[in-house]
């Protein structure tokens, strides 16, 4: 009963806009930041299921490693010369490797949903980056010694 | 009447403080302990005083008058020097999970975790480790709740049973070492790549909830729970960096369950 | 009822209770609030989200991995990572620059550029190439038998760490040797 008597009173007294909150920009959702989607009681949402990015791409990464301990083994016993094929294959599997493992590094520190602008950047010069090492590579495995030979005759100059 | 008496009692006795009964006078004199200074750094922001930048400060106290863990001497320190120090707490007996922190570079319970006794190292006390902070060593957990909402921690099974769900010894085994969680955040807050990605990337406390109504044989739902994880952010971002495992104060495995996941999903 | 009679409005507000008249009621709170200088404003339930949001944009963020401890578990992890990527840049860096100056990078050149430096020089860079890759290689193994669901515990995270740094010493020093 009396509440009410103290708004009005109170009301009367107080600057009309005194406690219009603002609508600013800021306190948009950016991800990583201090405002989350939805109410507090809300659960968080899944992105769409795409396995190709999910299990998939996880066990093709874990077979492409696994596929590296007998290459590198093979490497280190064989001449890369005399099995240009083995070469060849190492090479390829080694370049994969690495550009799973950078563009983890992106998926993990410049994400395209929090860098729009940088992280679609380093990704395309990634990719660009790994299609001229595929060719270099092929380059230098067809018209010189190989990588495998390379390394062992660098080793012992 | 009150007052004649508390006069007595202080009559009878010199250390009325320490004790809530008074010796008697043949009784030996309870032995002054030695006084061990202690310095504890902590970690402070006020949220009414937003432009100042998080400090830490620095209390000293005598650790022979306290109790023997680190929330002990947050309790002190709050009681007798600063009041205004803020922290979580409730159970001190490490079921509630509320005064989870960052003491001396880990996360744990302050009150599972002893006070180291060597007085001349200070003792650093942060809040759980890139979180946006309420005021002190309070962080905002919202989101935390919000990831371990979203894995639906609950038994979904449409073919409810007239009496109720059985499950063999053996299956209720597999849930040992997951239902013990308290959600305190020790884990999630732990792994470098929930620091990066806490937005999308669930993190270890929400994946082992996920795994632990996985593994559950009453529940049926195990495909469409697996089914949310496949994509690179959710689960995918786990490295098996171990920190989770190492830094669990109840003694849990939370890199474990996820390994179990991603072998699952692999599998399938 | 503390409050009520620390400020002395207990016999007053009873008054008011027992006597519902309006004027009265209304004297008194006005009484009541120029006393005590409450102020209240009014909100509707849809502003608390708007009033948390401005209040959250204030937050800072505590720190990270500048105050945790440093371990085997996630020094390793980055020491995985940053040995993989620098192995990789040195592939990709080489791969490229063959592709743009096959003349310059050939492996005669390289060869021979290697062979013109002093000894000193060639053991620290034959250290240098040989810990990253023995590192990352028996690291890698370590992972692989992480998703196998092999030493996916605590002790054995530690166990295979401690032997995996072992191994990369011991490694190395014979791939420099070799």
């Amino acid at each position: 009963m009396s509440t009410s008597m103290l708004r009005t009173t109170l009301s009367r007294r107080l600057p009309a806009a005194a406690h219009q909150v603002r609508h600013a920009a800021s306190t948009a959702y950016v991800p990583g930041g201090p405002i989350y989607k939805g109410t507090v009681n809300d659960p968080t949402t899944f992105p769409p299921p795409s396995r190709s990015h999910g299990s998939y791409h996880w066990a093709f990464e874990r077979l492409l490693s696994a596929g590296l301990v007998p290459l590198t083994a093979a490497a280190f016993v064989t001449s890369g010369t005399n099995y240009p094929i083995l070469d060849g294959i190492l090479g390829i599997s080694l370049v994969m490797h690495s550009h799973i493992g950078f563009d983890s590094m992106i998926v993990d520190y410049l994400h395209p949903r929090k860098f729009p602008l940088i992280g679609p950047i380093v990704s395309w010069t990634l990719r660009t980056a790994t299609v001229g090492v595929l060719v270099g590579v092929y380059q230098f495995n067809t018209n010189d010694i190989g990588l495998t030979e390379l390394i062992a005759r660098v080793w012992t100059a | 009447m009150q007052a004649l008496t508390s006069r007595s009692l202080a009559r009878s006795s010199r250390s009325i403080r320490a004790f809530s009964t008074s010796p008697g006078r043949w009784q030996a004199e309870p032995l002054q302990k030695p006084v061990l200074q202690k310095e504890f750094k902590i970690y402070r922001w006020n949220p009414d005083e937003p432009a100042k930048k998080p400090h830490l400060q620095s209390y000293t106290i005598d650790l022979n008058q306290t109790g023997p863990m680190i929330l002990d001497a947050l309790i002190k320190i709050k009681n007798e020097i600063d009041p205004t120090l803020t922290f979580r707490r409730s159970c001190r007996e490490g079921i509630c999970g509320s005064c989870a922190m960052n003491i001396d570079g880990q996360n744990t319970l302050a009150c599972l975790c002893r006070i180291d006794r060597n007085a001349s190292k200070d003792s650093k006390i942060y809040p759980l480790p890139h979180m946006y902070i309420v005021k002190d060593l309070v962080p905002d957990l919202t989101l935390f709740y919000k990831q371990y909402k979203s894995i639906k921690p609950y038994l979904q099974n449409d073919n409810v049973p007239e009496r109720e769900h059985l499950q063999s010894p053996e299956d209720r085994k597999k849930l040992d070492g997951m239902y013990e969680c308290i959600l305190c955040a020790c884990c999630s807050t732990s792994c470098p790549s929930y620091w990066w990605n806490q937005d999308e990337y669930l993190g270890p406390a929400a994946l082992m909830a996920a795994y632990r109504w996985i593994a559950d044989s009453r529940d049926t739902y195990g495909a469409q729970r697996k089914e949310h994880f496949q994509n690179e952010l959710s689960l995918f971002r786990c490295h098996t960096i171990f920190n989770c495992s190492r830094t669990c104060p109840k003694g849990l495995n939370p890199a474990k369950a996820i390994a179990e996941i991603k072998l699952a999903l692999a599998t399938e | 009822m503390m409050s009520t009679r620390a400020l002395g409005l207990g016999s007053s507000l009873r008054k008011v209770a027992l006597t519902p008249s309006l004027a009265r009621n209304r004297l008194v709170v006005r009484n009541t609030v120029a006393r005590r200088s409450i102020q209240t404003e009014s909100f509707p339930p849809s502003t608390a989200v708007e009033i948390l949001n401005k209040q959250r944009l204030n937050r800072p963020s505590s720190p990270h991995f500048t105050i945790y401890q440093p371990q085997l578990t996630w020094l390793g992890s980055i020491a995985n990572r940053a040995t993989g990527g620098a192995l990789s840049a040195l592939l990709y860096g080489f791969s490229i620059a063959y592709l743009v100056a096959p003349g310059t990078f050939d492996s005669t050149h390289v060869v021979e550029f290697v062979a013109g430096m002093p000894d000193a020089v060639k053991y620290a860079g034959k250290a240098i190439l040989a810990a990253p890759f023995a590192f990352h290689s028996l690291n890698g193994l370590r992972h692989l038998a992480w998703d196998m669901n092999k030493f996916m515990t605590v002790k054995g995270a530690y166990a295979t760490g401690y032997a995996v740094l072992a191994g990369t010493a011991v490694s190395t020093v014979a791939l420099v040797l070799m």
